[in-house]
């Protein structure tokens, strides 16, 4: 069947495992025989079945080596055949650039064109260099990552670190983009049914024949579960198959049910919402153009019931790692749904009745069962009957010990265990272990509700318990077995729901026969005739952690099941302890001596299953990335050269480059022309809310520290809010419009400051009538600054008498510039006379291109906020967040003249008395003077007394703000050092990166024009 | 916007002209003198809608309302409503040209507005209004 020739390790696997066209049975299981399919797996071409996963084809190919073991890099076969699989990971190619690590290879469909390979060796899956772990497998004991990487120190850059790096994780990371895309929704429905077996089957018939509306999911591309492996069954009178498709049928033709199928629900979050990954593209060979591959469902749900089955637990012994051995229930999904027999001689080995059914199954089936391997004594003699009507040999009361084989499994050797005594070894020869130690309930999802779990000492399993949701647990998730049983459960769990949900049904009952009921035990690992410190027996598959690494860190100290898992990282892969978390926890109790329920149960985490990162991003990506803010003159500003940076949300530029010019130079330009003549800038993005009702007024007086009450309509003034702590929050000049009317600008953060605004109003000051409105985005704001900007704008002007006596400096009014509608301040934030112009948004780019015309005149220069935020600092005027960090008070930053200390009341008050706040040797903002009036100092750099003292150097400031002035043709800097207004004319160090450092005197912080002259009109 | 505007056969979405776009915000006890003032009766359930003679108004909050009107008419309604203001004290803000209003029709209308909206829309009456979010921005639904 392979397209190459045929390698030794394939040939014995073919002595081994029969003709390996034998393992398929023709017209068996749910797979197309008509159609196959053609893949590569590690580069050589596979054939398989429509219908087959990964898995599934390449056991019908005879090969069950996939992968290497994380730490030991020892072959490892698939275990099961579903999402719970620790060791088949794989990575799959599906186009150019479509490359994804860690599928699993038992849920991946194949399709002609898909490309696997396998992970985690070199320079061959069969012959893998890092395989020498295994031999030093002492140095990686239980709690290894500790103890290794601690010294010597100067080994963490180069060695440790690239170690741990690159034993992290599986398989390579992509380092390029995702080329696919990605959708998400929201749904909202009655009764969300997590699991579409016979529970969930039976639980979505009950509700949705009530006419709720039912969405199904299920992480299968075929729905059923455990019906799909169970074809003997009838329920109804019908075989199980049929029942399914006329069960699947019904509400496939109900308008209220949704079914979904490759649908993984990843996380149950509050209120019933629960997250689900639907795939949609990768199964297919020819994907549709612009199909998103997976869609993100936020399902809020009345109603959420979760039959999501159990998940067998492996035996625990010496070898039980070997391609070969895996679960007895996989065996005999693979044989009854995908029509493969995943070895000709295999060897059960058991402590339950279930894995019985399978040998039966695969000796009906044609393959010659080696051996019965039961840690019990007490069998069903119906069992016992069955297998020896089927010449199976049944060795009870017995235990596993070994097994052999490099690349798949040869022979298990197994001994009886008598009186506690382990007895003498015996060899069976097999080409596959098939291992079943109990069941456990998958709870995950019910676990992420933080839901208790109960511990159940007859199952021997944890059950659900109280419950924090609007859900319903049904079928074997609650510890029940047999189809009979689950369908009644599922049933009265769909009763239960729409009973909740205020609705009247009755359960549907069914007639089940040949139902596989049974017992079983669990056990911790098996008991071993040899040294139990150098057995080799898995208990976390994925990330490679033994019985005897559990016990060592019992030894070690670790008492908690939280400690111990995270000592020997049991349970931490992707998958999360599905197979591991109870052998581990049953082996823990055993080594502290305690009932398990007192040692604990670690807490599942969302998602269930590896997500993409794309999913959850979904259309967050590129220029969706978030949302861009652009003000109404980005356009002008993108026609006309500008260069932008990220200003909270929005899209700002940041300097207009003429032909030739770098940044620096375009910013000393633009600054020159604004002081010498006229400079023009988008302030749109200044947050504006207006503050309106008669209480107005009061309502300032209470949130600002400046007086209000005397501000007459016209008049604006710089406005300063507090925190309840005393520290600086938001700034802004705030204009009053009318007696009962403010308009409020602030930083970029508006939002925020309306929060706080209405946080007040609505909890603290229900009584004062004032209403606030945020209208940020209502206006176009264009700053006009420079000796000539008055001559600019008063022609323009209408309705409103622009001369100085008239409309001085800090005045506000209503008027038409240009003949738009508009607020116009006279306010100043580079030092320059200047004004605001507010006009309605839509006239925002008219306004600045009228205003660009008739600048003409004066050579008017746009500019951005690189030469804002130089101008404004060559004025010491603060930037909220630059030169403030949340714990900088109005006198810190030295504008306690912003504070009305009249007034008896206002936000951050009463802290402005603190103690803390008064004491002197507060960190204050100052003016820094290099010493090399070229040096320009590094915003954000830390400032000592002393740059000889030793390291750690005691740290006494930071700079905030430091530019290149060109109007003083020197750099200057803001920074807040300790007592830094008693320390006028000290000379302080700034260490730089190389390793030396810059001088710089402390100055004040107004560097230009300090008398405030050329804020007059001329 | 940052995604192209399409249109598809189940699906249209475009832009609605300009209108006159205020916020009220007053005490529901003095709705009648808003009410005059607009020339409508104010809706005073949460969502409801009241319109005719090309203006309409939604309860948004227990004392917000969303008024819209003819573009010509913004001036003479700011005019009324700042007669009205000795009377009964409230705010009345010109929001036009602080949000536009994109028109989303077609049989899958709601499911468009399902990828980001996490709002349950199905059992929503049409006229009635919303505020809510469409992925992280702030809109007001109106069916």
């Amino acid at each position: 069947m392979q397209a190459g020739g045929l390698g030794a390790d394939q040939i014995q696997q073919i002595q081994l495992g029969g003709k390996m066209s034998d393992l398929r049975i023709s017209d068996r299981g749910r797979v197309d025989h008509a159609r196959p399919v053609r893949f590569t797996f590690d580069g050589k071409t596979f054939a398989g079945l429509e219908g087959d996963t990964v898995a599934s084809a390449l056991l019908a190919n005879g090969q069950h080596l996939m992968g290497r073991g994380f730490k030991y890099h020892r072959p490892r076969g698939v275990v099961t055949a579903g999402s719970e699989e620790p060791n088949a990971l794989i990575g799959t190619t599906r186009g150019p650039g479509q490359f994804e690590p860690n599928t699993h290879a038992t849920m991946q469909e194949i399709y002609d064109g898909l490309s696997t390979e396998s992970q985690n060796k070199w320079p061959s899956l069969k012959f893998d260099i890092g395989a020498i772990n295994d031999r030093l497998y002492m140095l990686f004991s239980a709690g290894f990552y500790y103890k290794t990487f601690m010294w010597p120190k100067s080994f963490w850059d180069k060695v440790y670190e690239p170690f741990i790096r690159r034993a992290a994780g599986l398989g390579r990371s992509l380092t390029y983009l995702d080329p696919d895309h990605y959708a998400s929704r929201y749904l909202h429905c009655d009764v969300l049914i997590v699991g579409a077996g016979p529970s969930g089957l039976a639980a979505a018939l009950t509700a949705a024949r009530s006419g709720p509306s039912v969405v199904v999911v299920d992480e299968q591309a075929e729905m059923g579960e455990a019906l799909l492996s169970e074809p003997s069954v009838e329920i109804d009178r019908d075989q199980v198959w049929g029942w399914l498709a006329s069960t699947l049928a019904e509400p496939a033709s109900l308008p209220n049910v949704r079914l979904m199928n490759r649908s993984t629900a990843i996380g149950y979050y509050h209120q019933n919402m629960v997250g689900l990954c639907q795939k949609l593209t990768d199964h297919l060979s020819d994907v549709p153009a612009d199909a998103p591959r997976e869609r993100l469902w936020r399902v809020r749900a009345g109603q959420v019931i979760l039959a999501q089955g159990a998940i067998d637990r492996p035996m625990v012994f010496d070898g039980n790692d070997r391609p070969g051995v895996m679960m007895a229930g996989a065996a005999q999904t693979f044989l009854n749904r995908f029509g493969v027999k995943v070895g000709v001689r295999p060897v059960i080995l058991t402590s339950n009745d279930s894995a019985w059914y399978t040998a039966f199954d695969l000796a009906d089936a044609g393959c010659k069962v080696a051996a019965i391997v039961d840690t019990r004594t007490d069998i069903p003699p119906a069992l016992m009957q069955a297998a020896m009507s089927r010449q199976i040999e049944a060795l009870t009361g017995y235990t596993a010990t070994a097994t052999s084989g490099r690349l798949r499994v040869k022979s298990i050797r197994v001994n009886p265990v008598r009186g506690g005594r382990v007895g003498a070894a015996r060899t069976i020869a097999c080409d596959a272990v098939l291992m079943c130690g109990g069941w456990t309930p998958s709870l995950h999802l019910f676990s992420h509700t933080k839901g208790s779990l109960e511990w159940d000492a007859k199952a021997k399993a944890y059950l659900p318990g109280h419950k924090t949701e609007a859900v319903h647990i049904a079928g074997a998730g609650r510890g029940l077995w047999g189809i009979a049983a689950v369908l009644a459960d599922g049933a009265q769990a769909g009763a239960d729901a729409l009973r909740d949900l205020g609705r009247k049904a009755g359960a549907a009952t069914y007639a089940v026969t040949n139902d596989r009921t049974g017992t079983g035990i669990t056990q911790k690992e098996l008991p071993t005739d040899r040294s139990p410190s150098s057995a080799k027996a898995f208990v976390d598959f994925q990330n490679d952690v033994t019985a005897k690494d559990i016990r060592l860190a019992v030894r070690e100290g670790m008492r908690s099941i939280e400690h111990v898992k995270r000592y020997t990282t049991n349970g931490m892969a992707t998958d999360q302890g599905k197979l591991s978390n109870m052998n581990g926890l049953t082996i823990a109790s055993d080594a502290l001596g305690k009932d398990i329920p007192q040692v604990g149960l670690t807490t599942f985490r969302p998602p269930y299953t590896p997500t993409t990162f794309g999913a959850l991003a979904g259309y967050h990506k590129g220029s969706h990335f978030e949302v861009t803010r652009k003000t109404p003159i980005d356009s002008w500003a993108v026609e006309n050269g500008a260069a932008f940076e990220p200003v909270a949300l929005w899209r700002r530029a940041s300097y207009f480059s003429k032909a030739g010019e770098d940044m620096h130079a375009a910013v000393n330009r633009e600054c020159r022309a604004t002081r010498q003549s006229l400079g023009i800038f988008d302030a749109s993005t200044l947050g504006k809310i207006e503050v309106s009702g008669p209480d107005a007024v009061e309502f300032m007086n209470r949130m600002y520290t400046n007086p209000w009450a005397k501000l007459a309509p016209g008049k604006c003034r710089y406005g300063l809010l507090l925190g309840e702590d005393g520290f600086i929050r938001d700034d802004g000049v705030i204009g009053r419009m009318r007696d009962d009317l403010f308009h409020v600008t602030t930083t970029g953060g508006a939002a925020r400051v309306l929060n706080m605004m209405e946080d007040y109003l609505q909890t603290e000051w229900p009584d004062l009538q004032v209403w606030l409105t945020s209208t940020t985005e209502e206006w176009a704001t264009i700053a006009i600054n420079g000796p000539n900007a008055h001559k600019l704008l008063a022609p323009l002007v209408e309705g409103q008498n622009m001369s100085d006596a008239a409309f001085p400096h800090m005045s506000v009014a209503e008027c038409t510039v240009a003949s738009f509608p508009s607020r116009l301040f006279r306010i100043s934030f580079t030092g320059e006379l200047g004004f605001e112009v507010n006009v309605p948004a839509r006239h925002g780019r008219a306004l600045w291109e009228k205003l660009m015309e008739v600048g003409k005149a004066y050579d008017v220069c746009p500019y951005g906020t690189e030469t804002m935020h130089i101008l404004r600092a060559e004025k010491g005027y603060i930037i909220i967040g630059q030169d403030t960090d949340g714990t900088v008070t109005p006198e810190d930053a030295g504008i306690g003249w912003a504070i009305g200390k009249a007034k008896p009341d206002f936000v951050g008050k009463r802290s402005l008395a603190w103690p803390d706040i008064v004491a002197k040797g507060r960190k204050q903002l100052v003016g820094l003077s290099t010493e090399n009036p070229k040096d320009a100092l590094v915003e954000g750099a830390q400032i000592v007394l002393d740059p000889k003292q030793p390291k750690p150097m005691k740290m006494i400031g930071h700079v905030t703000s430091s530019y290149w002035s060109e109007a003083l043709g020197r750099s200057i800097a803001m920074a807040v050092v300790q007592g830094g207004f008693d320390r006028m004319g000290d000379t302080l160090h700034i260490p730089t990166a190389d390793g030396g450092s810059q001088a710089a005197k402390v100055t004040g912080s107004v560097f230009d024009d300090p008398a405030g002259d050329r804020l007059k009109v001329e | 916007m940052n995604a192209s505007i399409k249109s598809f056969d189940a699906i249209s979405v475009t832009v609605l002209p300009a209108v006159a776009r205020l916020n009220l915000r007053i005490a529901p006890a003095n709705l009648e003198v808003a009410s005059a003032a607009f020339g409508l009766p104010l809706p005073g359930k949460i969502g409801q809608r009241v319109a005719a003679n090309g203006r309409a108004a939604w309860c948004l909050s227990p004392d917000e309302w969303l008024l819209h009107g003819p573009e010509a008419e913004q001036t003479a309604i700011v005019a009324d409503f700042a007669t009205a203001r000795v009377k009964a004290p409230r705010s009345l803000t010109v929001i036009s040209d602080r949000e536009f209003t994109i028109a989303i029709t077609g049989p899958r209308a709601q499911e468009l507005l399902s990828v980001a909206c996490p709002l349950d829309l199905s059992g929503m009456v049409p006229g009635t209004a919303k505020r809510t979010l469409f992925d992280s921005a702030q809109v007001v639904l109106i069916r």
